[in-house]
């Protein structure tokens, strides 16, 4: 039976810990610089807090990062060094010399490696890439994706500080950075605006960034942490030279819930897509990644390679904000 | 009020000509085409009179011309019916060149005629409904835009996917409506224009100009904005097409879907779903205006420089796609 570690214990860090319960696998400890939070995710599943990340490391089968971006490296290169199989949350790291290191030492140890670019295993996201594989829409030509909500909330906002989240574009529009990767293939370029890429403080941002691929189909993608809480939209467009696929902003949505405020009286505070399935898309990742330790023949959804792509489009991104420029992809390295 | 048709290369003169057709102050004195056959056909749907040569149609003391015709000829078309004297509408966009564009402001100027575009989403009764939620300034500051105006390839009449004809594709076509509404709400002047385009949509059809694009506006005010302009509804696509905005400001987030007004038929006479339309007609009050503008002989309420301005950043949008890099406005050619 694998034993897992997860370290950092915010929104992330508790999906994961729910998705480990639905596998045989045993969370055997979290940890967290929040030692409350992880007392209360511990309690939840039954687990242990460790107060030491190596005295985690040195008990598990598999450390699952979940801290802050800026964090991964060090804490996965730490899990690497061990020997652990490792899953990082999105983005793989916070520089792409970070990113890069990372993979190689991934590669180098012989661990394997699953990157939360979750939404790969968002059902219609899924769907939508497996017709245009099956070739019912030709081929791509333009790509629409959107991802808009609301600022993060937390105390201290590790979110709200550029140089350890890398804003919306890095947290947020990655998502989709990777799916238009998923769905097209590799970028040639980057041509984005925003309105703060490099502000510290607590504020809205909002982003729109075209991307060139490198067959010469064309996406659009649009970030937001500004609008009106508790707002969150997605939506996908893809457009090929024999059809179309639509999935506009909660046209799929099979429940509507109206209430003041949730159950435990709180307002919800981070926006994050609920689609009611019998397992969501956090548990399909998980599940995959465990099959794929378990000796299952299939490839990993999300290679270390698609997740360091998908980092290097967010920071052409942030570098055509800056910038005003168009940028190349190779440019970021 | 004694007004000539000049060309029917446009099919929306058949729309202008239905709104004419039903006033009383109104004689409709006949038709000139640069294709005779053209001409004498629809002259003869309409119970018109069809003139061998737009000089002999301009010899009737007309009051106004509705100019119709491919996008290339608007200039020679303009600069005729000043010279004679008729107040212009002309169909978008205004013009194919920077130098055009000049000599059409230039002649209606002289003359002491008025111009006006035809930009008809300013009268849809969705945008008008918008800008004045703009105008309240509910919104607070405007981050940025996006929008979409996206269509069916023209493919019956073939002039729209001539390069020499129409000056261009997708980004010709698509780009002017939105980036007049964009004028028209944020109330100031777009200062650069980046744009990537294609030509994968529609392949079947081997189109020599781009089929799908996305361009990117900054305005003075630091607003930016998107506009996708591609022809990427399929041939089979329930309707024409739509535009869509969405503007994010500081305080609030506006989605405008101004052809949202329709209900889904299922039909056994028909394979796929139609989405008919029920919202306002927004051809017949912008032609209103512009008969109400020659009969108090006052510039109307979207002026031949409106046009000017639009044209000119889908002119820039191809010269974008050209270099590489964002190109700034105003264009000296």
């Amino acid at each position: 039976m694998f034993r897992i570690g997860i370290v950092g214990t915010g929104v992330m860090g508790s999906f994961h810990a729910a998705s480990w319960a639905r596998t045989p696998a045993q969370v055997v400890g979290v940890q967290s610089l929040d030692r409350g939070q992880a007392q209360s995710i511990a309690e939840r599943i039954n687990t242990r807090v460790y107060d030491d990340l190596d005295a985690l490391i040195n008990d598990v089968d598999v450390i699952d990062v979940c801290t802050p971006t800026d964090t991964h490296h060090e804490i996965v290169l730490k899990a690497a060094a061990a020997g652990k199989q490792i899953v990082c949350e999105k983005p793989l790291a916070r520089t792409y010399a970070e990113g890069k290191a990372i993979i190689e030492a991934c590669e180098k140890m012989g661990v394997k490696l699953l990157v939360g670019q979750v939404v790969r295993f968002f059902p219609e996201y899924a769907l939508a890439k497996s017709a245009v594989e099956a070739g019912k829409i030709g081929n791509v030509g333009v790509i629409r994706l959107k991802r808009v909500g609301f600022q993060p909330a937390r105390n201290p906002n590790w979110f709200a500080e550029f140089d350890r989240s890398g804003g919306v574009i890095l947290d947020l529009m990655i998502h989709d950075f990777d799916y238009a990767r998923w769905v097209a293939g590799d970028v040639e370029s980057v041509f984005a605006r925003n309105v703060r890429s490099n502000q510290t403080e607590t504020m809205d941002d909002y982003c729109l960034a075209i991307l060139k691929h490198k067959n010469g189909a064309i996406s659009h993608v649009e970030g937001a942490w500004a609008y009106p809480a508790p707002l969150f939209r997605t939506a996908l467009e893809i457009a090929g030279d024999g059809g179309l696929i639509e999935h506009p902003a909660g046209s799929s949505v099979p429940l509507e819930i109206n209430l003041d405020q949730l159950p435990d009286g709180s307002r919800p505070n981070i926006g994050v897509p609920t689609s009611p399935l019998l397992d969501d898309p956090y548990v399909l990742e998980i599940k995959h990644f465990y099959d794929i330790l378990s000796g299952a023949n299939v490839p990993l959804r999300i290679t270390g390679g698609d997740a360091l792509a998908a980092l290097q489009i967010a920071l052409a991104a942030i570098q055509s904000a800056q910038t005003g420029k168009r940028v190349k992809i190779e440019e970021v390295a | 009020m004694r007004i000539g048709i000049m060309s029917f290369a446009h099919l929306h003169a058949a729309s202008y000509v239905h709104h004419l057709g039903g006033m009383s102050d109104i004689e409709l004195v006949g038709v000139a085409d640069d294709e005779p056959a053209r001409g004498q056909h629809y002259a003869g749907q309409y119970g018109l009179r069809y003139f061998d040569s737009y000089e002999a149609l301009l010899a009737e003391k007309l009051d106004a011309v509705l100019i119709c015709s491919e996008n290339a000829y608007h200039h020679r078309l303009t600069v005729m019916a000043a010279e004679a004297g008729a107040h212009v509408l002309c169909e978008k966009p205004l013009m194919t060149s920077i130098e055009d564009g000049k000599a059409m402001l230039a002649a209606c100027e002289k003359a002491g005629v008025q111009l006006m575009t035809a930009f008809p989403m300013r009268f849809n009764a969705p945008t008008i409904e918008g800008k004045k939620v703009v105008d309240s300034g509910s919104l607070g500051k405007i981050y940025g835009c996006s929008t979409t105006n996206q269509g069916k390839m023209p493919r019956e009449i073939r002039w729209f996917t001539d390069k020499k004809l129409a000056g261009g594709g997708a980004l010709t076509d698509h780009t002017v409506h939105v980036a007049d509404l964009l004028r028209w709400y944020l109330g100031c002047e777009v200062v650069e224009v980046f744009a990537e385009s294609n030509a994968i949509l529609n392949s079947d059809f081997k189109p020599e100009v781009e089929t799908g694009g996305i361009v990117m506006l900054k305005f003075e005010n630091g607003t930016f904005a998107t506009i996708d302009c591609s022809w990427s509804k399929p041939p089979f696509y329930p309707t024409w097409g739509g535009v869509t905005m969405e503007l994010v400001g500081e305080t609030g987030v506006l989605s405008i879907n101004a052809f949202k007004q329709t209900i889904a038929v299922y039909s056994q006479e028909s394979d796929r779903p139609l989405w008919p339309f029920w919202g306002s007609d927004s051809d017949g009050g912008m032609v209103q205006e512009f008969l109400s503008a020659v009969r108090e002989n006052r510039k109307p309420a979207v002026t031949g420089y409106d046009g000017f301005k639009a044209a000119e950043i889908a002119l820039a949008a191809h010269r974008s796609v050209e270099i590489g890099q964002p190109v700034s406005l105003p264009l000296k050619t």
